[in-house]
Order: C-alpha cells, then structure tokens, then sequence
C-alpha cells in the first residue's frame, strides 16, 4: 500500500523529470517559432512565424535529405524486420547444433560500436565499389539493426507458450504456416515496438552517413542538419526549425504507432 | 483406428534417463491412464508417442506402423494439452477448424464435423468468440473438440483437467469417458491424479522414476498391487506400511493394508493393536482416524461421524484378508 503521501511525493519527483526532459523540446519549439529578423534568444517565444519552416527546408535542401533517410530507413526497417523475426524464430524456438554460439556472434554485433568498425568498414564498402551510394548506409545499417532486432524477437518467441507452437505441428501446420500465422499475429506489440526502434536509429544515425557517402544528394536528414547548421549558425530560429523537420518524421511513427505496444495479444492463449 | 505399442523405449536428457525400456501395449479402442508422480516419465512417454520429443532407444508403434521418425503431422494424432494451448488470435471456430484446414478437408466437410463437435461439446454459441473470452471449462472443452474433430487415431491427452476447478474437474472426467467410448477411439491420457487414473481408464499403467510400475485395470492396481510403489500412490488415502515388530504382531515381512480394512476393535479381527490418534479426517460418510503405533502409522476407517479427539488412544484390529506383503528389501509383492 501506497500512502497519500508517498503518492504525491511521486507525482512530484515525475512531474519535475518530465519538466527537465521536455523542456529542451518546447525551447526548440518556441525558438523555431520565434521572429527571424528579430533578437534572437533561445527559449522565448515571441509569436508564430510559422514561414521558417518553409525557409529552412528550401535553404537547406531538406526535401532531398528526407528523402534519403525514408529511402534508407525504410529499407534498413523492412530488411531488418524480417530477417530478425526469422532469426528470433529460430534461436527462440528450435533446438538445433550450435545455436548458443551463433547466438552469441549475434549479441557481439550488439555490442560493438559503429566508432570501432567504421574504417575498416569503408575500406570493405570502397573495395567493393559501393561508397556513395544507398547501399554503403543500408547495408550495414541491416547488419546491426539485425543484431538487435535477432535478441529483441529471440525474446519475445521464448515467451510464447511451447505448447502453442506444438498443437500447431500435430495440427499439420509447417514450421513456416506456423510463424506467419499462429505466431506472428501475436507478436505484433513486440514487432512494432522493435520497428520503430530501428527505425529511431536508422533515422538518426550520423556517422556512418557522414563517412560513407559525400554527394550531396545522398544525405540523410541528420547529416544534412549537421551542415545546415554549420552554414546558419546565427540563425537561431532557423536551425530551431531545421531540427524539428528531421525530429518529425521519428514522432509521428511514435505517436502512430505507440497505443500497439502494450497491448497483450497473448491474453487467452493458454491458462496462465 | 488403430493401437499403440511401446517397444523398449527409452529417452535420455543428457545423463538423466526420463523413459527406461517402456514396454507397454494399448489396444485399439482402449482408454489408457498413464499415471505416475511428477518426474515418472509419462509426460515424456506421451510426447515421444506424439512425436514431439525424439526416442533414444525402442520403438513406438501406431497401427502396424513404427512411428520413430514419423513427423508429428503425419503420426495421425490428436493432442489436448494441459494448458489447452488454444490459438490466441482466431475465434472458436477456426480453432476447430484449423487442423482440417491444414490437412486440405474441403470447406463442407469442416463446416459438418465443426458443427457436430461444437454440438456434442456444447460450443454452439461460442463459435464466434475468442478464446481470451472463455472460462476454463470452455475453454477446455474447445481444446477437447479440436481434437475431436480430426477423427485421429489415437488421442493423447496431457493431464487436461488439472487447470479446472474441483467440481469441473469431476464434471469433465465423466465428459470426457462418455465421449471417448462414444468414438471408440484409442486414448492415451497422462494424470498425476490416481483418482482420474482410477474413474477414467479402462487400464492403468502406474510409472515411477522413468520405469514403469504396473499396467492393469482399475481393479488389479487396487487389489493386487505389483510392488510396495503401486500400492502406496493407488487409492486415497493411502494404504498403510508396517511391520509386525513395529506393531507387535507375529506377521512377516512389511505388511501393507488400506484403511477399509483396519477398523475399530471388534471380535474376528486382528489384534487388537493399540495406538494414539495423530489426525482425523470426518467427511460425513465416513471418518478417516490416522493413528501412531510404535513407529508405523495406520488410518482406521469408520463408518459415518466418529467422535475422536487427537491425542486419545484408539483400540483397533484388521482384517485379515485386506493384507498384503511385501518384501522388505525389493518392495515387491509376495
């Protein structure tokens, strides 16, 4: 039991850390709003200029970083996604010879950094002709994503019921009927909630975009807001407004896609 | 329809041997209980018939047909799981059908072995919903239909009523015989629960420790119980062990006798033994007094409601044909 006390004290210790954390974020806000020709201070909001988006993404040819980074992510997502569930299927529910092992060759890819592999990275990708080019960014970018992606979905098969997954094989479904359709239904909060993990980090993902692809046409929204604020850097409202066309897109899968994640599909599978 | 056979299986996990040379014969059309304590091996003895675990030694026959490498699909079974095991995501009706339509049955032989399941299990107005909306008990009995409506060979059944309440449970067991000699179908059905094991099956096979114990009917395991095991885990409560030093009787080797047949002291018995009363059960009907004689314990069964206060001394005999023997070193019976 909780007191009336204890309650409070909790809601105030949430209230001032939800405060801190979204403070920066109604500051970026209320400064891309702000008066581009006027003083400009971080922070304070002094009326709605809602034409420094429009400036911002003309001069910083954002239109063309998007696209990009939809180009990248969605491909690295989609890869990712399905080569992990079927990694995950795997680890999580077939006994075969050395799976311990592989299974920890897939954590290690969890576990190094892109800092660590970069250049030998880009010598691998330069050798093989593809540097400036969408696969240099997607095709490691599906190689990491699907470290994590094999643990996250390896998780969540071990805690379907054994049981389930048995009726199905008496009942005369494939080892693949049985993941599409008897599985996979239910899994869909733990697969949504991993998408749009990968997708947060490939969307945000600087420095393998800044080494391994120079055009200009190739760059990602992070990379492209990395330069446009290198050029802006007295233009406060205008790198306000920049940082929020690139945080955008990652807010509103959220915010799609979050009332999925908590909903327990597996009510009613077995008798817990 | 077909029988089972069991041909010296065995199975190993690593170095512990769950199943050791299982040799055991179901007759076509037989309901058999599989009984034994946690740890028995019957689980494991079911699932290698289901296929859903690998054999390491023996065979396993369905028919005429070895099925140790037979895929679970093919073995031509059906299973009721203990946890039911029900698809989560689809409606009652597509549980059903599922294993038909997996096994290509056209659309209007489903829509009529559903529809005769869903009758005779009562299910008719739950096709629609999703199992997250049954109780237990319909629950199980969708679990029961799936099963039934794949017209198998052979039925397996995983302790499938130990997540019911006790007076579903009773409910369901006599479901459950009724329709497995309706459908004549081979039946293969695992409990811990020497009660089920008793009402349900029309033989027993009592394993232990991976061995098999004893196989027979109902009657037998009660009254002609192959070893000291058997005895003591068939009938409730249990039959008693002492031996006549401990009691002070001129009787030889263990000695083993269920309550029926130790009764208050009267004339034509036993004894009489005396003893101090350690517990007492009155149900109503009868009253179960468990008393301490030297070292053994012995429950006296009386008729009705005894009055009896634990602690007070208790004057009592038994009845000579209820005793059984048993060999001190090897607990097998003499």
């Amino acid at each position: 039991m909780t007191s009336r006390a204890e309650q409070t004290l909790g809601y105030v210790i949430l209230g001032v850390f939800s405060l801190i954390a979204l403070l920066p974020i109604v500051g970026i806000l209320f400064t891309a709003l702000q008066d581009p020709d006027g003083v400009a201070a971080f922070g304070s909001l002094n009326g709605l200029h809602f034409e420094n988006f429009k400036t911002a993404w003309e001069d910083g040819n954002f239109g063309s970083y998007l696209k990009s980074s939809i180009i990248v992510s969605v491909s690295v997502v989609f890869f990712a996604t399905l080569f992990s569930i079927l990694a995950g299927y795997a680890f999580g529910l077939m006994r075969f010879r050395g799976s311990t092992v592989l299974f920890y060759l897939f954590l290690l890819g969890l576990m190094v950094p892109t800092e660590a592999i970069i250049v030998p990275l880009y010598y691998d990708l330069r050798d093989l002709n593809l540097t400036n080019t969408y696969w240099a960014l997607i095709l490691p970018q599906i190689a990491t994503s699907v470290a994590f992606g094999t643990y996250w979905m390896r998780t969540y098969f071990r805690t379907v019921p054994r049981s389930l997954v048995e009726a199905a094989r008496l009942d005369g479904a494939s080892t693949w009927f049985t993941l599409w359709r008897v599985l996979l239904p239910l899994a869909r909060p733990a697969v949504l909630t991993m998408t749009v993990l990968l997708f947060m980090w490939t969307w945000n993902e600087f420095l393998l975009a800044l080494v391994m692809v120079s055009d200009e046409s190739l760059r990602t929204a992070p990379l492209g807001l990395s330069f446009f604020q290198g050029r802006n850097t007295s233009e406060l409202s205008l790198m306000a407004a920049a940082s929020v066309i690139v945080a955008l897109p990652v807010v509103i899968l959220y915010i799609f896609l979050q009332r999925h994640f908590i909903r327990g599909m597996l009510a009613g599978a077995v008798k817990g | 329809m077909a029988g089972v056979r069991f041909e010296g299986v065995g199975k190993r996990f690593g170095s512990v041997e769950a199943v050791r040379e299982l040799s055991l014969e179901i007759a076509d059309g037989e309901f058999m209980v599989l009984v034994g304590p946690s740890g028995s091996g019957k689980t494991t003895a079911l699932r290698m018939l289901a296929g859903l675990e690998a054999i390491s030694s023996g065979s396993i026959f369905i028919g005429d047909r070895v099925v140790n490498q037979v895929a679970p699909r093919e073995r031509d079974i059906a299973m009721v799981f203990q946890d039911y095991a029900l698809y989560p995501q689809m409606t009652v009706f597509d549980n059903l059908a599922f294993g038909l339509r997996r096994r290509k049955v056209p659309g209007a032989d489903i829509q009529r072995r559903v529809a005769e399941a869903a009758r005779v299990l009562d299910l008719e107005a739950l096709l629609q919903r999703r199992p997250g909306q049954l109780s237990g008990g319909q629950a199980q009995r969708v679990a029961l239909g799936r099963a039934l409506v794949r017209e198998p060979q052979v039925f397996l059944m995983d302790e499938p009523l130990s997540n019911l309440d006790a007076k579903l449970r009773t409910q369901t067991r006599g479901e459950i015989r009724r329709l497995q000699q309706e459908v004549d179908t081979t039946t293969v059905y695992v409990t811990h629960d020497q009660v089920e094991a008793m009402t349900m099956g029309d033989r027993i096979a009592v394993m232990n420790e991976g061995r098999l114990e004893q196989v027979g009917t109902p009657e037998e395991l009660y009254e002609r119980p192959a070893n000291r095991f058997v005895a003591g885990f068939i009938g409730s409560p249990a039959m008693s062990f002492f031996t006549g030093a401990e009691v002070g009787l001129n009787l030889p080797n263990v000695v083993g006798v269920r309550p029926e047949h130790v009764r208050p002291w009267r004339e034509g018995l036993i004894g009489p033994l005396k003893g101090r009363i350690a517990f007492v059960e009155a149900l109503g009907r009868e009253t179960f007094v468990g008393v301490d004689v030297g070292e053994a314990r012995l429950v006296v069964f009386e008729e009705g409601r005894a009055e009896r206060d634990v602690g007070d001394e208790i004057e009592f005999g038994l009845v000579e044909s209820g005793l059984r023997y048993f060999d001190a070193d090897s607990g097998a019976a003499l």
